[in-house]
């Protein structure tokens, strides 16, 4: 019966996953099937690196850049030479709803994207500012930083797109024209941290600083390619079960909580702050 | 002792490769009944039943006693195959010397034994004869069981064959005259079937699917609303 609807060979379906939730995988892939209409205009046609916890996420899970083996063969792949791992990695390119499944009974709890089609992969189309807090710092003093960060794109005339991590933190997009090299986008997003490392005591914009105790990163170098960030909508191995929801700026303010976001409730959510995010494709100012 | 070992196939359906069910439905209801609900109806005319229910038809079955009742003894060979009908292997109790004195006995007089048992809900006529050094017993058919052929109308008017002919009928059986070997027969049906399952199980075979659980269902529905929201 399953058949006529997907081509995935569900195994194990009552696997618990989020054990302190008691979320089965039969879950997991419910939320993919029911998130797809909105994930895979993210995942489309971009590779994708996945962090698997098949014993769930109390125990350790594992990063997978290649396609697995056994992963059939109507699973869209893009081979790509990485001088880091000086080979070539088989990407998944997660275009269609029953790769989106098949990943879900993969138990890949997190789906990272790059930041630019496969295509266009040392071209990105979308620049990341991530956001990542220290102990003792809390969610709104990311907030706060957030907050001050949108003011400052506001006043370029930038538009941005803010979605939870789904960890501690907050990761804001500017999707821009294609035509940018990773090293422009970095610098960019690195030049704005500066900038707010000098107007905030907490920030800081330099790498060796970052993972100080009371500090907020941010991160700009994930904007190389090969990078990643996680798909919009996609969930986090964390033990409520968090989504890197999107936002609307609106409900950035304090009292926002990672929690509140997660495989329950945003399957539940009817708004989709990103929707025009595709069409709204801006120019920067770089050198 | 005997088997039916002819290759037994399930009913599946054609299109998606899937085994069917069966399942008892009320013919007015047109709804499955479940198994409480149901009884057993003799009819005696069309469409009019008697009803009995699992109980009452309980009660009235023999007792199962794992006896047999030996009447007397016959020539083994006097007895018409068509009357036999299936075979068990007695083994002896502790003491073996009853079941030794009448194995040899049967073996040595070419006798059998031929009386009565009752196995589950019916009582048999049977025959105790031996068998490759086994006492077997093998139930028969009762008289109105099996059909008296010789009213048939057309056995009523057979010609006499002539002499000649029955003289030369006579030769050939002779000359075609052997042992009888069981060995020597093979069901050559089951053979070509077992023949082409070995091919298709080298090349396509149809994997059954198990039955849905709740959570797939759950999946599939989802799956359904998916699919229609991507289609738009």
């Amino acid at each position: 019966m399953v058949e006529k609807f997907t081509k995935v060979k569900f195994t194990n379906l009552d696997k618990i996953l989020y054990p302190e939730l008691k979320i089965t995988k039969a879950q997991v892939i419910e939320y993919y099937i029911k998130m797809a209409p909105k994930m895979l205009k993210f995942l489309a046609e971009r590779p994708a690196v996945l962090n698997r916890f098949p014993n769930g996420v109390e125990h350790e899970g594992f990063y997978e850049k290649d396609a697995p083996s056994g992963t059939p063969s109507w699973v869209k792949i893009f081979e790509r030479y990485s001088e880091s791992a000086e080979r070539e990695i088989a990407y998944i390119l997660c275009n269609d709803l029953d790769t989106l499944i098949w990943l879900g009974n993969l138990a890949a709890l997190e789906i990272h994207i790059t930041l630019a089609l496969a295509k266009a992969f040392e071209r990105p189309d979308f620049v990341l500012f991530d956001i990542d807090p220290e102990l003792p710092l809390g969610f709104d003093d990311v907030v706060n930083v957030a907050l001050t960060l949108k003011q400052k794109l506001d006043d370029l005339g930038l538009r941005s797109y803010v979605k939870m991590s789904g960890k501690k933190g907050l990761h804001i997009v500017v999707p821009v024209k294609e035509g940018y090299a990773f090293q422009q986008t970095r610098e960019f997003v690195h030049k704005i941290g500066k900038q707010l490392a000098k107007e905030s005591e907490l920030v800081v914009s330099e790498f060796p600083s970052s993972r100080e105790p009371g500090t907020i990163f941010v991160d700009y170098l994930q904007n190389s390619h090969g990078r990643t960030m996680v798909c919009p909508y996609g969930l986090r191995a964390t033990a409520q079960a968090t989504v890197s929801a999107p936002l609307d700026w609106r409900e950035v303010k304090k009292g926002l909580k990672p929690e509140e976001l997660n495989l329950f409730s945003v399957i539940k959510r009817e708004k989709n702050p990103w929707e025009g995010i595709f069409e709204d494709r801006q120019q920067l100012e770089v050198s | 002792m005997t088997f039916d070992k002819s290759v037994q196939f399930r009913f599946l359906h054609k299109t998606d490769g899937q085994p069917l069910k069966y399942e008892r439905v009320c013919i007015k209801e047109d709804k499955v009944v479940p198994w409480e609900e149901t009884a057993k109806g003799y009819e005696i005319s069309k469409d009019e039943f008697i009803i009995f229910s699992k109980e009452e038809l309980q009660a009235a079955r023999p007792e199962s006693d794992q006896r047999i009742r030996i009447d007397k003894f016959v020539d083994y060979l006097s007895v018409d195959p068509v009357y036999f009908e299936r075979s068990y292997v007695l083994t002896p109790e502790k003491d073996s010397e009853p079941y030794s004195l009448l194995l040899n006995t049967l073996q040595k007089t070419g006798k059998a034994g031929a009386g009565r048992i009752t196995l589950r809900t019916k009582e048999h006529p049977v025959l105790v004869h031996p068998y490759k050094g086994a006492l077997i017993v093998t139930t028969l058919r009762y008289a109105y069981e099996v059909a008296d052929p010789s009213g048939l109308d057309e056995l009523k008017e057979l010609k006499e064959p002539k002499k000649e002919e029955l003289d030369l009928a006579r030769k050939i059986i002779t000359d075609l005259s052997g042992e009888f070997n069981i060995e020597d027969y093979k069901d050559t049906y089951k053979e070509k079937v077992e023949q082409l399952i070995e091919k298709k199980m080298k090349g396509e075979t149809i994997t059954v699917e198990k039955p849905v659980k709740e959570e797939a269902k759950q999946l599939m529905a989802a799956l359904q609303e998916t699919l229609k929201q991507l289609k738009q």
